[in-house]
């Protein structure tokens, strides 16, 4: 569907994994459920619906471009990843990661995708990932690829990191100093979780944790966030004293045992330094109102979503309304991951999810 | 990630060469939202009715090829070679007599590195019926 909007809408094709993964829906299946959800542009990962990758042929471009035109999609976006540990006792080099970053740009501008998601080193903050990935000095080697493919790379400000993290800052500079404008910020809504979704209460039940203990938790952290003020876990965690926890709950509840992640314990997000910072949400929400136009793309995360239509744990109405207000224009692409969560309770519907969630988009940006 | 899933019930059997059962076949699904290459297989362990399969004995089979469990783990392995999201992994233990047909316990320890976070690892364990 061509309409004109400044902030269009899109579906990750990552929504529908379990339709892919357990063979209820082909490429052709899932970009039917896409357009069918009201999307205008899709996101594509070619690990996983590419079965040729990491090769791509004529034949194959030419049965996307077909499939696009059929369903009235653009291409917006391919996921590159940084696959460094590529055996067990050896790594690839900077040159090798600079080729795969070539290849995963090539891809893209043979796909027509504007962006490709670059899996930069500091996608999950500092000292989170195992290995060294895509760095600003590969970044600098990959700009003049990415203007000659016309396509620009996207910095996914993933949870624990947020756009105005400073840990991001190295790769614009890149970019100025070579005066090549091909990167900039991608926002991912995980930065704005302000409590445990319900997903992940049923992953969590499912690994051995008691619901009501998870509820308890979640209620909590939802009251704080509606009444304006910091989830503190200190101040209920002698609540948990009460209730007869199991081994997982006690694990669960172990501030130590999160070495990273976002605010789906704490209200808070942890930080590279091991502490975690209270966020103030007028104040986060107000950061994305100023960073709005020169981001370059978006993902919207969610989890599940509740009995109102709405993302059970991030706010997408003040979201979005950052978003426009603070002159956004671009693509937001729903990105489903309660799959994953809620899949080991059973078959997950993910095309009635995604369906649910882009009206929801719809009706915050005033489309409906 | 798709723990109770990565063991197929699609396709374990006997596998015979020449009117012999040479040995056996169970099939996996990647524990991952993406395809990864072959190379990035940190470990596949296999155990049926609670004895651990020496790994040596192990083949895995992709897309018309077959190598041997241990050269997959090899810091040469080429890199080309995706094992595709969604896609059966043959694995098939060499063993003269193969298995006896009906169900029996499996139980497969799976892990992948996919570099950003540390190497995921997977545990399945179901009854399988071998034909």
């Amino acid at each position: 569907m061509k309409k004109e909007n400044d902030i269009k809408l899109g579906v990750s094709l990552y929504s529908y994994q379990d339709n892919y993964y357990f063979h209820r829906h082909d490429l052709e299946g899932c970009l039917a459920a896409a357009a069918g959800a009201g999307a205008q542009g899709v996101e594509i990962f070619a690990d996983a619906m590419i079965p040729e990758w990491p090769y791509i042929t004529d034949a194959f471009i030419d049965k996307w471009n077909g499939l696009l035109y059929r369903y009235g999609l653009e291409a917006v976006c391919l996921d590159h990843f940084s696959d460094r540990a590529m055996w067990k006792n050896k790594q690839l080099t900077d040159d090798e990661m600079f080729e795969r970053g070539v290849m995963y740009l090539k891809a893209a501008k043979k796909l027509g995708c504007k962006y490709v998601r670059i899996l930069h080193n500091e996608h999950c903050g500092i000292g989170v990932s195992p290995y060294v990935l895509t760095t600003p000095a590969i970044v600098e080697r990959l700009l003049p690829i990415a203007q000659e493919c016309d396509v620009i790379m996207a910095l996914e400000c993933h949870s624990p990191t947020s756009v105005d993290d400073p840990v991001h800052e190295a790769y614009l500079e890149v970019a100025d100093r070579l005066n090549i404008p091909n990167v900039g910020l991608q926002v991912d809504f995980s930065t704005y979780e302000y409590c445990m979704s319900t997903a992940d209460i049923t992953y969590c039940v499912y690994n051995g944790c008691s619901r009501h203990v998870l509820e308890y938790l979640r209620d909590k952290q939802r009251e704080a966030y509606f009444e304006g003020r910091p989830f503190i876990f200190d101040e209920i965690k002698d609540d948990f004293k009460n209730m007869d926890l199991n081994e997982h709950d006690k694990e669960y509840l172990d501030m130590s045992k999160h070495a990273y992640g976002s605010s789906i314990k704490y209200g808070g997000v942890i930080q590279y330094n091991g502490q975690y910072k209270l966020i103030d949400w007028d104040k986060a929400y107000k950061t994305l109102k100023d960073y709005a136009s020169k981001v370059v793309y978006v993902h919207g995360k969610f989890y599940d979503i509740d009995e109102n239509g709405q993302v059970d744990n991030m706010d997408y109405p003040k979201l979005l309304t950052a978003l426009k207000e603070g002159g956004y224009k671009g693509y937001i692409c729903s990105e489903f991951e309660g799959n994953r969560r809620m899949n080991v309770a059973g078959w997950v519907d993910e095309i009635s999810y995604v369906n649910k969630h882009q009206k929801l988009m719809r009706k915050c940006l005033g489309y409906e | 990630m798709y723990d109770p899933y990565i063991l197929s019930e699609v396709g374990s059997r006997n596998v015979w060469e020449a009117g012999k059962k040479v040995g056996y076949a169970v099939n996996l699904k990647i524990n991952y939202y993406r395809g990864l290459p072959l190379s990035c297989v940190d470990e596949i362990s296999l155990w049926v009715d609670g004895e651990k399969v020496d790994p040596k004995t192990m083949y895995i089979q992709h897309r018309g090829h077959e190598y041997a469990y241990e050269d997959i783990l090899k810091d040469d392995f080429p890199t080309d070679f995706y094992w595709v999201f969604g896609e059966l992994l043959r694995v098939v233990v060499k063993k003269e007599g193969g298995i006896e047909q009906g169900p029996h316990k499996v139980k497969v320890v799976l892990g992948t590195r996919r570099s950003y976070t540390p190497t995921m690892v997977a545990t399945c364990e179901k009854e399988l019926i071998f034909a």
